[in-house]
């Protein structure tokens, strides 16, 4: 961030844009002459630094950008005070000698008094001259410097340059693809309120609590401190409505990734680290049993009415999505607010609450249908929560057997997999195979995840034994080969077994195992299926 | 039941009725409601037989306060006049008349939480201490690096307007000390966003020239009282001189400073640009953003100021009047810190700028107001407020046109001391545009004053 004198801009027909430094031979050279000077500079005090940016304006150089540029080259460099006593002690001493010698008018006082402090705190005489105001910002000393390379002092302008513009910004909204945690953590921070409304996505509209009264600039601050964290994701955009006060009207600005992300400085944002242990915990927990549902933290915010709701985790298997919210201290305000809120949420929501800090108020929680309450004490136990889940998920499952039941389902195919079988109807896998297990379509067999005709079934069974024939005998590997060459990728020894063969394992080694046909009972007369 | 609670600066109303103070929020389904306020919706709603559950007060605990505040005369109709207008106002009365006290008189008298905000870190220590001395309570302090909330509370404007989210509702008397700075566009926002029903204003230049002093009547009350320094010089404020020493630029200043002058005047004249008001002038500083002929005239025009304010031969003034007032406590104001560090390298006397450190600010004005440093030399920093009893001197090297300026340094000299006679000397450099800048400052001096 920039003072608002650095701000140069350009505006038209109510629109305003920051003047960015594009990546060009002129831009890129000014960027270089002063980071090069700050690399030599080294030893020097600041003022020579000052002079050397009044003689670059006098040369022609935009006053407002190499200003900034050095500016923001002052905060990558370190300046010390190179006086070897303190300062402000010295001077003490010196103004405190004005009392003993009257005050220093002729030169000759002057001299004797600067001698009689020398000699007081063991400097020389032009020292004390020297140091007495060492401490000022123009006479500190640059003693390290990290340099930028020109295009990431000329983005980290670029970035600057648009939240100095923002400071001035009485609204701003955006879109964003991730770091929401991050954006509503900040929000609030700020003391910012937002609205959320969707138009092509989620957008989150911000101002402030006086806002609603009248045009302010007060959240411009906090809104110019969004902007970093909203431009580190890879895609954005932000609209901003600008009150320039030079003119007094309000404009319109507008940043888009696509057009500007290359301009500006993407911050680096450390991983945001949570407090809550139990929410770690109970991650690591869920993570480490297998329960087909892909737990993911910190979703993309949940909009309840205006505001969101980013809940700790989302719980996701075919097509269920279930938001978990752990509830941990609360106050009796806190949850109030909080179920006020989740009552205007679309979707399941689970809740895991804290037992030993619940009180009766929750039980209003349990009236409403979409929201699910489970219990805890010091730890979150899985046991309820999976067995919840297994009872979601077969409701989910029941209805869309039902579902199917309703159409008239035929099958062309020679091989037919559940899962891409499901996902055509729109059920889950796991409804679409219970609902195949009970009805089994005619001419198919049922293997573990797919359906196969009995005709591609018999061509297998002729490969397997023309390659029996061939060579005597028939490596299983080779076997699973013929199989999953015709297109049977799943469930290959069920095959065999339904054609006939039987696999001679020689110990547990597979590639040694062989297929052999079984003499006692001649395969096909084993067909189990109906057609047969 | 309403409920009514206070949200960052804003009052909430949640419940089966509105207020015509309030607005409906649509984005969190309340009436949102000017902080300010407060005192009205109360009312309003108790007129209207509604029951309200009022959960916006936060205040500090209350502490005993023993006063020993003994009001003059004038002190005493001035709040009295204030008490009369529901606790409400503006006061204006001369810098060293004694405006600290009234306030601690009315903090006395009402006995509730109260926020006194002030212009700067110097005055905080300062009121600190007044409230320590007369009402014998600690007074906490918001801003330069504390953070501590008491039944009084001091703080500057600055934090004041960057803390209103979390003090605003903390209090139930607020004191704007120096209370022209409330009116600009930033710090108006403080008086919008504090709950305090009672206000109090204080101030010896109670107009400002761009009017919106006007503003204040809303926020904190009509001016209910005011008197100027003619009728309180002698019994209450020192008597004081003004005398104008002019100097000559020495000939290589005089080469530079006509040279500097003239480049700026030929801009004018090319531009067909002229200048007659503050607010031209402005205009004119807003057009050198865009226009590099601009503002290599107004960089010119500064570089003359420079000399001229800073000229060499001022120095050798100062040097005689130093003199002239060895055994007086005197006061060197400049315009630029360049002169302030100059006289303070030159003369080896103390100086006082927005650098110095806090710390060593509290030090050299201590052992100014005790007599050990007899001379401080500083820019405008000191130009409000700080009160040094028996400085009887202020030397004038250099200032804006700004009429409040000078009544303020003035301001430094007039508190009552027996025997004294207060001396602003100034000293101008002859034909140069600081003789119009002189008398520019002077020319309501009566009326303000």
């Amino acid at each position: 961030m920039l003072p608002i004198t650095l701000l140069s801009v350009w505006k038209r027909k109510g629109e305003i844009q920051p003047r960015y430094a594009k990546p060009s031979s002129s831009n890129d050279e000014t960027a270089n002459i002063l980071i090069e000077a700050y690399k030599t500079y080294i030893g020097e005090k600041k003022k020579a630094l000052k002079s050397l940016v009044a003689e670059l304006e006098d040369k022609g150089y935009e006053y407002r950008f190499v200003r900034a540029l050095s500016l923001l080259l002052d905060r990558k460099s370190t300046f010390v005070c190179q006086c070897k006593v303190d300062p402000v002690d010295l001077r003490r001493n010196i103004f405190q000698a004005t009392e003993q010698f009257s005050l220093p008018i002729t030169s000759e006082t002057r001299q004797k008094l600067l001698e009689s402090v020398a000699s007081k705190m063991a400097l020389k005489v032009e020292d004390v001259e020297k140091y007495i105001y060492s401490d000022l910002d123009d006479e500190l000393v640059l003693e390290k410097f990290l340099a930028p390379s020109d295009s990431e002092l000329l983005a980290e302008y670029n970035l600057s340059l648009t939240q100095t513009l923002l400071f001035n910004a009485t609204e701003l909204s955006f879109t964003s693809s991730g770091n929401w945690q991050y954006l509503f953590h900040a929000i609030k921070k700020f003391g910012l309120i937002y609205e959320v409304y969707l138009d092509n996505g989620l957008w989150v509209k911000i101002d402030g609590p006086a806002s609603l009264f009248k045009l302010t600039q007060r959240y411009g601050v906090g809104i110019a401190k969004l902007l970093p964290i909203i431009v580190s994701n890879s895609e954005w955009t932000v609209k901003a409505k600008v009150l320039w006060r030079f003119t007094n009207e309000i404009c319109d600005f507008k940043l888009e990734s696509q057009k500007h992300a290359a301009l500006l400085k993407k911050p680096y944002l450390p991983i945001l680290i949570y407090d809550s242990s139990i929410e770690e915990d109970f991650a690591a927990h869920f993570q480490a049993v297998t329960s087909g549902w892909v737990l993911k933290r910190e979703p993309e915010p949940v909009t309840a009415g205006k505001q969101v709701i980013i809940p700790d985790f989302s719980l996701e298997k075919a097509n269920i999505k279930i938001y978990l919210e752990i509830v941990g201290f609360w106050t009796e305000e806190y949850l109030l607010r909080k179920i006020e809120k989740l009552k205007q949420v679309e979707g399941k929501m689970l809740l895991l609450v804290n037992e030993a800090l619940a009180c009766e108020k929750l039980s209003a929680l349990a009236k409403r249908p979409q929201l699910d309450l489970i219990y805890y004490r010091d730890k979150i136990s899985l046991a309820p929560i999976l067995r919840y889940l297994e009872t979601q998920f077969e409701q989910v499952k029941s209805k869309e057997i039902k579902v199917l039941e309703g159409l008239p389902i035929k099958f062309t195919e020679p091989i037919v997999g559940f899962g891409e079988f499901a996902a055509r109807i729109g059920v889950s896998t796991e409804a679409a195979r219970a609902f195949i297990v009970v009805h089994p379509p005619s001419g198919y067999v049922v293997l573990a995840d797919t359906l196969v005709s009995n005709k591609k079934l018999l061509q297998i069974g002729d490969r397997i034994r023309v390659a029996i024939c061939q060579s005597g005998n028939l490596p299983l590997k080779e076997a699973v080969r013929i199989i999953e060459k015709e297109g049977v990728v799943d469930d290959s020894a069920n095959v065999l077994v339904m054609l006939g063969y039987r696999i001679r394992w020689r110990g547990i080694d597979s590639e040694k195992a062989e297929v052999f046909k079984d003499s006692k009972n001649s395969g096909e007369k084993r067909f189990r299926w109906p057609l047969f | 039941m309403l409920r009514l609670w206070f949200d960052k600066g804003t009052l909430l109303l949640k419940g089966e009725a509105g207020t015509p103070y309030g607005k409906w929020d649509p984005r969190v389904g309340c009436y949102r409601i000017k902080a300010y306020h407060y005192r009205d919706v109360l009312e309003y709603l108790a007129e209207s037989k509604l029951q309200v559950e009022d959960d916006v007060p936060m205040l500090p605990p209350l502490e005993q306060l023993k006063s020993n505040v003994e009001l003059r005369e004038y002190q005493n109709e001035a709040l009295n006049n204030w008490c009369k207008a529901c606790n409400r106002g503006v006061l204006v009365l001369p810098t060293a008349a004694g405006k600290t006290f009234i306030a601690l008189k009315a903090i006395q008298q009402l006995k509730v939480q109260t926020l006194i905000v002030v212009p700067t870190l110097d005055l905080i220590d300062q009121w600190k201490k007044r409230v320590k001395d007369c009402l014998n309570v600690e007074a906490g302090a918001v801003g330069g690096g504390e953070n501590t909330l008491r039944m009084v509370t001091v703080t500057t404007y600055d934090s004041a307007y960057i803390h209103a989210e979390q003090l605003g509702n903390k209090f139930r008397l607020i004191v704007f000390d120096e209370v022209h700075h409330l009116a600009s566009t930033g710090y108006i926002q403080i008086a919008e966003m504090y709950t305090a029903p009672y206000r109090m204003g204080l101030t010896a230049t109670y107009e400002r020239s761009d009017q919106r002093h006007s503003l204040l009547s809303q926020l904190v009350g009509d001016p209910v009282y005011s008197i100027g320094v003619e009728e309180l010089t002698g019994e209450h404020l020192s008597p004081f001189t003004y005398e104008k020493i002019s100097v000559e630029l020495t000939p290589q200043e005089q080469q530079i400073y006509e040279s500097q002058m003239s480049i700026f005047r030929r801009f004018l004249q090319l531009r067909r640009i002229t200048l007659r008001s503050a607010a031209d002038f402005q205009k004119f500083v807003m057009t050198t953003g865009r226009d590099p002929k601009a503002r290599e005239a107004l960089l010119a025009r500064n570089r003359a100021v420079k000399i001229a304010v800073n000229s060499e031969a001022k120095l050798t003034v100062l040097a005689q009047q130093l003199e002239a007032y060895r055994k007086e406590k005197i006061l060197i104001f400049t315009l630029h810190n360049d002169l302030v560090y100059r006289i303070s390298l030159r003369f080896l006397v103390p100086a006082i700028t927005h650098q110095t450190p806090r710390e060593e600010r509290r030090e050299i004005l201590a052992n100014f107001g005790s007599g050990k440093y007899p001379v401080v030399v500083t820019s405008q920093v000191l130009d409000e407020g700080v009160d040094v009893p028996d400085a009887s001197i202020g030397l004038v090297l250099g200032g804006t046109g700004s009429n409040r300026e000078y009544v303020q340094r003035l301001g430094r000299l007039l508190r009552k001391k027996e025997g004294k006679l207060a001396r602003l000397i100034e000293i101008i450099s002859k034909e140069t545009m600081e003789v119009g800048t002189s008398r520019r400052r002077h020319q309501k001096i009566r009326g303000a004053a």
